[in-house]
């Protein structure tokens, strides 16, 4: 992907094809990698941060080079209520269920995307949320989508505000993105682009593992594969919890 | 202390629900009654899913009442033979009230269902709690002589049955009935039903005040342990991590309210308590009738 993306930028600045053999020599366009590249979901878990950071060749402004981060975690399927009032009680009225469901989607840039970006590349790239490729069953309507973009980014798990990416040096950039503590375990794809004349010329893709490990992680697991033998765990140690309880706190 | 519950899949202040578990325990203790009744309502109120408030409380519940079975069971105070009847019926009832519950998963109304369960059970027991301590109150000066029990047209049903212990000669059909009743209401509330099982064991069966409380502990012991299994199994929605800190916090409250309890007087405390049941109730309405922040939900699918 890296080389790819180096051999195109060669090509692209009119250097002959012969010379692309120093590839490896040239420093690329685009170095980017990620704080950590696994987050532990453990009984303690409150929430993370995702920690992009890297260099550009060329000094990021908007003469120069430009970045933006894209992170899309695990799809999954939402079912959205409307609520109505029927007799006076606000009850769960018509719904619709969406698949394709990014369960996290966050976006970051040097600049706010629509000076940055031609609005083909923005759409092409669905670099927004408005553009994703989600497939809407039950009640239609672009209300359902739209309370499905609000509510996931109140929940803090779709994040489209303009955040931008913090410079130093002029050609340093870091991005922090927050993981609130409801995210999603599986895998999510970090994607870190660079924008040079409203086009983009490079990318580079990281991946991000959300992990459940510990204790959560077992009684996940166990509570899934074994509902039997969980549920009669849940019994006896419930059981056990408030007999000895009862004797703990016995007075007198 | 934020903790992870891993069923629920959020992350809730530890010492919050530690906090909501002595709160419960202690009322529960100063009552004697399980606590069920406000804790499920107040774990939705913090935002843990109704499903997972529900499971989980109806596992709380069964530990909770565990120290008092054993307890009242000590002192000979449990009629296992109507027991054991109380928890067929409670069987077959819960096993009736967690379909009930999967299938209001699937079609999304399981929210609505639990608090219209809640508003109109609360409401009602609420309401008679209190007007019938507080008529106790204005007659406590005339003492009337008083009959065994009342023998009602129920209890001459076909099926009739011995409870030596209760000083009873009925039919099974309504203990069968309350224990099925109170198995749903089990099931769909993640209560034990004790404060229900209780009036209805002294004003429908006419069992003797002395075994109600040991016998009712016995059957809400058996039937949360039920609702916990099918739950865990069917919904899968039982959080143990959730249910260990509501424990923790319970044991210890419910002994201090315990304590307390002793010095307060019967009809007082009960209109106290059918005041506190009422209050839940009217709030939970609340929660129906008032415009909801967002006119849309969203939420996995089922």
């Amino acid at each position: 992907m890296m080389r790819a993306a180096c051999l195109l930028l060669l090509l692209l600045l009119g250097l002959p094809a012969a010379r692309a053999q120093e590839a490896a020599a040239v420093p690329p366009s685009l170095t980017a990698e990620l704080s950590v590249r696994r987050v532990e979901v453990t009984t303690a878990f409150s929430g993370a941060e995702i920690l992009v950071f890297g260099a550009t060749e060329r000094l990021i402004g908007p003469e120069g080079d430009e970045v933006l981060v894209l992170v899309i975690g695990p799809e999954t399927s939402m079912m959205v209520r409307q609520k109505v009032n029927a007799m006076g009680f606000w009850i769960n009225g018509p719904s619709a269920r969406f698949n394709r469901v990014p369960s996290y989607w966050a976006l970051a840039s040097t600049r706010p995307l629509t000076a940055m970006l031609d609005r083909v590349e923005r759409a092409d790239l669905r670099l927004a949320l408005d553009q994703l490729p989600l497939v809407q069953l039950g009640a239609q309507g672009p209300t359902f989508r739209n309370a499905l973009a609000n509510l996931q980014q109140e929940a803090g798990l779709w994040v489209d505000r303009d955040r931008p990416i913090e410079v130093s040096g002029g050609r340093l950039f870091h991005a922090r993105l927050p993981l609130p503590a409801t995210v999603a375990h599986g895998l999510y794809q970090v994607q870190v682009m660079l924008v040079r004349n409203r086009r983009v010329v490079a990318r580079q893709e990281l991946r991000l593992d959300v992990v459940r490990t510990g204790t959560s992680a077992f009684i996940a697991d166990v509570a899934r594969e074994q509902p039997v033998l969980y549920a009669i765990a849940c019994i006896i140690m419930a059981g056990l919890a408030g007999w000895i309880g009862s004797v703990v706190f016995r007075r007198g | 202390m934020q903790v992870y519950l891993p069923i629920a899949e959020m992350s809730v202040d530890a010492l919050l629900l530690l906090g909501i578990g002595f709160g419960v325990g202690w009322l529960s203790g100063l009552f004697g009654v399980g606590g069920g009744f406000l804790l499920t309502p107040l774990l939705i109120l913090i935002g843990i899913p109704s499903p997972v408030a529900v499971g989980s409380g109806a596992n709380q519940t069964l530990g909770a009442s565990v120290s008092g079975l054993i307890a009242q069971w000590r002192r000979g105070n449990v009629d296992v033979r109507m027991g054991t009847v109380l928890i067929i019926g409670g069987f077959l009832g819960s096993l009736a009230g967690v379909q009930l519950f999967a299938w209001l998963r699937r079609a999304g109304q399981v929210d609505l269902a639990v608090a219209i369960f809640y508003v109109v059970v609360l409401g009602s027991v609420g309401g008679l709690m209190v007007r019938e301590s507080l008529t106790a109150i204005l007659r406590r000066k005339r003492a009337r002589p008083q009959r065994l029990h009342e023998h009602l047209w129920m209890h001459g049903l076909p099926f009739k049955m011995r409870f030596r212990k209760s000083r009873l000669y009925i039919s099974v059909i309504p203990p069968l009935g309350i224990g099925f009743a109170i198995g749903v209401l089990s099931a769909v509330m993640g209560v034990g039903g004790g404060f229900m099982l209780v009036p209805a064991m002294i004003y429908l069966l006419g069992m003797p005040t002395a075994v109600v409380i040991g016998t009712s502990l016995f059957q809400v012991v058996f039937v949360t342990a039920n609702v916990t299994f099918l739950q865990a199994i069917q919904v899968g929605s039982v959080d143990v991590v959730l249910t260990l800190l509501l424990l923790a916090g319970g044991v210890s409250g419910a002994q201090f309210g315990a304590a307390m309890g002793t010095k307060l007087r019967g009809e007082e405390m009960r209109a106290l308590l059918g005041a506190l049941v009422l209050a839940v109730a009217l709030s939970l309405l609340w929660d129906l009738l008032r415009v909801p922040e967002s006119l849309f939900v969203i939420g996995p699918v089922p």
